[in-house]
């Protein structure tokens, strides 16, 4: 018992030298560790853009009256095609739901020229990887007679826009 | 007779020297402080320069002797690494004509064919050395694997190995944007669309990947970083990690036998604590044999100088020269200029891509996230589930056989995925022969 009452007398310095040097190495690593997580966020949070300089989500793509029935045209730019059939209009993607290629446009469908996808009319895949359909957009008439495609929401397929 | 005479073998910058003396002798101080040793012309003179010089110092003075067998390594990590210093080399070169600006990065190609001194055989040389880089990268894990060199002590290397062939497939997959030709936008879409395929956080990758919808002028600086700072200094550093280690590791590998005493069991012997003692080691716990080694072992070790790095500066020459030839005679690619509104029919990836392209041609999940992830994962866990030590530092060793035929069927599969991808689609994605 003495003999070891005196071994930790002797060692008591060093022990409190060990207990401060072991609460200094546990806060410097919280301090470390919790700063790199809120390090790595704000990376994530500085590389995720607020706001985009591409397309705009909604457009406008003309009056009704320049879409005549029988209609089935390609807005290149905008990556839709305008279907109008009597007076049921649509608007539907042609960005491939494969891997983001611009599907051509035909009279029996749709193809993708990168890795083969068919779609029909509807836009229902018929062949090739495509997973899904092709998307419809929520067309709006706005208050000065144009027609407004908005590319967040997505309508149901089938569902035309009445004139 | 007024002139102070040196006395000679003392340095000229002695303190009683004047300063004409000092001067005289300048040059030549000089470059004796720069060279602090001769061209070694003796195996102390040979240690000396190894170990006094700074990029010398890169190896130990002596290496063992399988590691400079040119059938053994076939010298693909040097030329891996060569590879690496040519693009970087010419990377910076091209940095100083090149804008990531959607209006100005195909001029500026152009501008590299027409108008800027050396522009088209740098631009050959970067584009062909990055083909040259993955191919050799993938062809040294080859190595690697059929001579076991991932096995333990080596396993952690091997892994850092793996992460070093996705970043240099990431940093030629960021670095064929930047031409803005039609094979960089589409080949960029239907890339990043693949991550937009890994689950729930694929479509969080692909916008941050591209700071925006679609590949534009976001897209194009962001890769335009990637492809100049973050990667290569990414690549740099897990380089670095990966030399380091193989003089950690013990050098290259080499069969039990080539080190070993001679009753042919090897040197080095599992250190176990002594248990008895409360985890001391005796000192003669941590090897076999006599105590002292030289004399009493066979010495199967060279010195690096020259023998190590002349066979490297033979790789690196020869390196160099192919690459250079074959950008003298042949044009690296450029399509026409973006057009957002037609893809090419058909749209292909470049020669290493086209496995996974063609493989995201039967399930866009499967081929590109499942499969290729699966592949990564089992490669990097292979050092902890092939445990066994033997077969190591032999190329297609017999105790290896399964694990070789496996690897080999697997490399193959990817081979022939990427023949089929390259030479036998055509328009839509559709079978063609080429014959």
């Amino acid at each position: 018992m003495r003999e070891q009452e005196r071994m930790s007398e002797k060692n008591s310095p060093a022990t409190a030298g060990n207990s401060r040097r072991s609460i200094l190495t546990w806060f410097s690593g919280a301090a470390l560790a919790g700063s790199a997580a809120i390090s790595a966020l704000a990376n994530f949070i500085f590389m995720k853009p607020r706001a985009t300089y591409g397309q705009p989500s909604r457009y406008s793509i003309g009056r009704p009256d320049d879409f005549p029935s029988g209609t089935r045209v390609s807005l290149d730019q905008r990556r839709v095609c305008v279907v109008r059939e009597g007076s049921k209009l649509a608007v539907i993607s042609t960005i491939c739901t494969h891997l983001g290629c611009t599907v051509g446009v035909s009279d029996t469908g749709f193809a993708c020229p990168c890795h083969g996808s068919r779609y029909d009319q509807d836009g229902n895949v018929v062949g090739g990887p495509a997973p899904k359909s092709l998307a419809w957009y929520q067309i709006s008439l706005a208050p000065n007679g144009e027609l407004e495609v908005d590319t967040n929401a997505q309508v149901e397929q089938g569902t035309y826009y009445n004139l | 007779m007024s002139a102070p005479t040196v006395p000679e073998k003392v340095p000229a910058t002695a303190e009683k020297a004047g300063f004409v003396v000092a001067l005289a002798a300048l040059p030549r101080n000089m470059w004796d402080s720069l060279f602090r040793n001769p061209l070694p012309d003796s195996d102390l003179g040979a240690s000396r320069t190894s170990f006094t010089n700074f990029f010398l110092h890169i190896h130990p003075v002596k290496v063992h002797r399988n590691s400079i067998r040119p059938l053994y390594t076939l010298g693909l990590g040097v030329m891996s690494f060569v590879t690496f210093v040519i693009l970087t080399v010419t990377g910076v070169l091209l940095m100083f004509y090149y804008v990531p600006s959607t209006t100005q990065a195909y001029d500026r190609m152009l501008d590299l064919r027409g108008s800027v001194a050396f522009g088209t055989v740098l631009r050959n040389l970067h584009r062909w050395s990055a083909h040259a880089m993955v191919a050799i990268v993938f062809l040294h894990m080859c190595r690697v694997f059929l001579t076991g060199s991932y096995k333990r002590p080596r396993e952690f290397n091997w892994i850092v190995g793996c992460i070093l062939l996705l970043l240099t497939l990431f940093a030629s997959f960021t670095g064929y944007l930047l031409p803005w030709d039609q094979l960089a936008f589409w080949a960029i879409t239907v890339g990043t669309s693949i991550a937009a395929y890994a689950p729930v956080i694929g479509k969080k990758i692909q916008f941050l990947l591209l700071g925006d919808q679609a590949v534009g002028q976001e897209a194009l600086l962001r890769f335009y970083v990637l492809h100049v700072v973050v990667l290569p200094m990414l690549i740099t550093l897990m380089v670095a990690i990966h030399f380091w280690r193989i003089r950690k590791d013990g050098g290259l590998s080499r069969p039990a036998e080539a080190d070993g005493m001679p009753d042919g069991k090897p040197l080095r012997v599992e250190i176990v604590p002594n248990s008895s003692k409360g985890g001391t080691f005796g000192l003669m716990g941590f090897v076999r044999g006599p105590f002292t080694k030289v004399g009493n072992v066979p010495d199967n070790t060279v010195y690096a100088w020259p023998n190590l790095f002349v066979a490297e500066l033979f790789v690196f020459v020869v390196t160099v020269a192919v690459l250079l030839v074959v950008s003298l005679l042949f044009n690296a690619p450029l399509e026409e200029p973006v057009n957002v509104l037609h893809p090419p029919n058909p749209a292909k990836a470049p020669w290493y891509f086209l496995g996974l392209q063609e493989l995201v041609s039967y399930s866009a999940f499967w081929g590109g996230v499942g499969i290729p992830g699966a592949e990564v994962l089992l490669l990097m866990l292979v050092p902890y589930i092939d445990r066994k030590v033997s077969g190591v530092g032999k190329w297609f060793s017999r105790e290896r056989f399964l694990a070789n035929t496996l690897f080999v069927t697997f490399a193959l599969l990817n081979v022939i995925f990427i023949i089929i991808g390259t030479f036998f689609r055509g328009p839509n994605w559709s079978f063609v022969s080429p014959f």
